[in-house]
């Protein structure tokens, strides 16, 4: 195993349904161990990626690559891949070890050797006390676990989960995303996992792949996405975001500043050379988070505006103001997170005050 | 509440009067069965069994019994295995579906007669000698519309994702029809063959059509009609009419899908 090395490629990936177009030339790597998240919202594409991996669909072009071997024409049966399904798919009239066993069963395994690797497969995902029940008889969450034992019995190069979670409710879902993460770091199995929620992604993964209408917006670690961000869409639906919109001006050394309608606000570019390339004068947008955001005092020079409280809403562990900043025919609305205090918060609503953000904790994304 | 309305008084009574009319007829057949009957008329006075004794000693009567119970098996295995088939076809193929599915509908909803007389002269054509065997064939092509029809119903409430599950494990297509989806239709194909029996038991107009020297017991009764009844039909009517109610119950207990398989959270 090792982390280096890529188990799976994708290589400009297209799928339409018809003439309906539903993934745009796709490029992914999947690296091998790594626990990687599908990100997205509700119809941007993700189930119709692990449909295409996992062998349920046709490619409409391009290859998939397992270990450099093209296995787009491979069929499901022969895929060293196994799906835990959105409604689990347990087999109705077979009992959990018989549905954990079936992988084994249909490879003509003996029988005695199924009966004590089931029974190892149940116990990791702490289910041996319910064995001869039937799906029926299980919660949710327990249906869950049966699919995911059912899937890694196999020792498959790949698991494939498509939003195991999203039926489960709060805290049982809190439970189930530790469990699964230990359970990866237990087999050391490749995990491909697709969620729409961010929070889930951001948790458990370690590297996320956000997709949007199709097409695959950003691929990195969720510090990488939390921080720097390379498209307005991933900037915006990554967490809480403060977007100010404006115009670039000349880059200095790992800075640059864009002039908007807050003045001029300068911003980190280290490591993403495309905003070092862009031409002075294009659209962009400064970006910077809730937490970065703060009040003013005398030694902060750059990136100064006032603005004016509007709302303050009290979140336990931290206090979110809302402030309506600049001018009042371009005012911006912005929100400001900080640690909240037993004495109550240092702000008023309806307060006048002076902000800034450090300029390593502001970015650019262009529009 | 308050006491009931007048109006609901009203059409609790209409409902009762309704019940009465039309499910007594069946009835009056199984009580008089107990009874003895003289000069065309039941004599109340003294129950006995002696109609069940008469019945047991008729031969024709049994015969016609035996040959109505041998086709009905013969219609049974012949159309499960055709309306399975074909609901699978159906289900997982598209070339041709809509027509092949107006095929087998049509002599189902057909007036009897008119099936009946096609099938006549379909096998008068081809040469075929009317025989029990006819009478299966004409039996099977009337009733396989129920059983195509119960097996399609279960395959198409069948989760799709429970057949890709099966190839994701590895399994084959044969391994995945015998082990995931024959079991998932078994009561829906048990529930058709008990209707499909049921239906082919009291079928009449297309086996006198059909049929050669022999006759099933529907034919024989509507033979005997002519000649007036003796006591024993009254026995033989309420032991049929018991046995198709135990069949009805036994096919809405295989028909209406059991928790297990439909549960869901
Ligand atoms: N079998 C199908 N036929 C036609 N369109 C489909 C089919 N499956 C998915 N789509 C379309 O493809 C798009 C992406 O679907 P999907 O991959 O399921 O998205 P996600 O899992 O991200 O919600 C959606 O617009 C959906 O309507
Ligand atoms: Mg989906």
């Amino acid at each position: 195993m090792n982390q280096n090395i890529d188990l799976l490629t994708l290589r400009s990936v297209s799928k339409s349904y018809g003439t309906v177009p539903v993934l745009h030339d796709i490029d992914l790597s999947i690296r091998d161990g790594e626990f990687l998240t599908v990100l997205g919202p509700s119809g941007s594409g993700k189930t119709t990626v692990l449909r295409l991996i996992g062998g349920l669909e046709p490619l409409t072009a391009g290859e998939i690559r397992l270990d450099g071997q093209d296995i787009s024409r491979m069929p499901i049966n022969k895929r060293p891949f196994n799906t835990v399904f959105q409604d689990y798919a347990l087999f109705p009239h077979m009992t959990v070890s018989g549905n954990v066993g079936y992988g084994l069963s249909v490879r003509h395994i003996k029988r005695k050797e199924i009966a004590s690797r089931v029974s190892q497969a149940l116990e990791l995902v702490q289910l041996g006390r319910f064995a001869e029940r039937f799906p029926a008889q299980l919660s949710g969450g327990q249906r869950q676990r049966v699919a995911l034992a059912r899937a890694l019995i196999c020792q498959p190069r790949l698991i494939l989960l498509d939003e195991p979670l999203a039926a489960l409710d709060l805290e049982l879902r809190r439970q189930m995303q530790e469990f699964l993460k230990s359970i990866q770091r237990e087999i050391k199995t490749t995990f491909l996992f697709v969620t729409h929620d961010q929070e889930e992604a951001i948790g458990m993964a370690d590297r996320i792949c956000v997709m949007q209408a199709g097409h695959i917006r950003q691929l990195g670690t969720p510090h990488e996405l939390y921080y720097k961000p390379n498209c307005e869409f991933v900037a915006r639906f990554f967490g809480e975001n403060n977007l100010v919109a404006g115009k670039l001006g000349p880059v200095q050394g790992e800075q640059r500043p864009i002039e908007t309608a807050l003045g001029r606000l300068v911003c980190s570019i280290c490591d993403q050379p495309h905003l070092k390339t862009a031409p002075d004068g294009v659209s962009a947008f400064a970006a910077f988070r809730p937490e970065a955001l703060h009040l003013a005092d005398a030694k902060d020079g750059a990136n100064r505006f006032s603005g004016t409280i509007t709302d303050l809403a009290f979140a336990g562990s931290s206090t979110v103001a809302t402030i309506m900043a600049g001018a009042n025919d371009a005012a911006q609305r912005l929100r400001l997170r900080m640690p909240s205090r037993i004495d109550g918060s240092a702000l008023k609503s309806g307060e006048m005050v002076s902000l800034c953000f450090a300029p390593h904790e502001g970015h650019l994304v262009l529009a | 509440m308050s006491a009931p309305r007048p109006s609901t008084i009203f059409l609790a009574a209409i409902t009762a009067l309704v019940a009465v009319l039309l499910y007594s007829p069946l009835f009056v057949p199984i009580v008089s069965s107990f009874f003895t009957i003289s000069h065309g008329n039941v004599d109340w006075s003294s129950p006995t069994l002696s109609t069940y004794v008469a019945l047991a000693g008729n031969h024709e009567i049994l015969a016609a019994l035996r040959t109505t119970l041998i086709v009905g098996l013969c219609t049974v295995v012949l159309s499960v295995v055709s309306g399975t088939l074909l609901a699978l076809y159906y289900h997982g193929r598209r070339f041709g579906r809509s027509y092949l599915q107006f095929i087998i509908f049509l002599p189902f909803l057909m007036p009897p007669i008119i099936s009946g007389l096609a099938l006549l002269i379909f096998f008068r054509e081809i040469g075929l000698e009317r025989s029990l065997l006819t009478v299966v064939i004409g039996h099977t092509v009337f009733v396989l519309a129920i059983v195509y029809r119960t097996v399609l119903m279960r395959l198409q409430s069948m989760s799709r994702t429970l057949v890709e599950a099966s190839y994701d494990l590895g399994a084959t297509g044969w391994q995945t029809f015998w082990r995931i989806i024959l079991p998932n239709l078994s009561s829906a194909m048990v529930g058709g063959a008990i209707l499909a029996f049921a239906l082919s038991f009291d079928e009449t107009m297309i086996t006198i059509l059909v049929t050669g020297t022999q006759s099933t017991l529907p034919v024989r009764l509507w033979a005997m009609m002519r000649l007036g009844f003796s006591p024993d039909i009254n026995a033989l009517v309420a032991l049929i009419l018991m046995f198709t109610v135990l069949l009805c119950v036994l096919a809405a207990r295989f028909l209406i899908p059991r928790q297990m398989a439909t549960e869901r959270t």
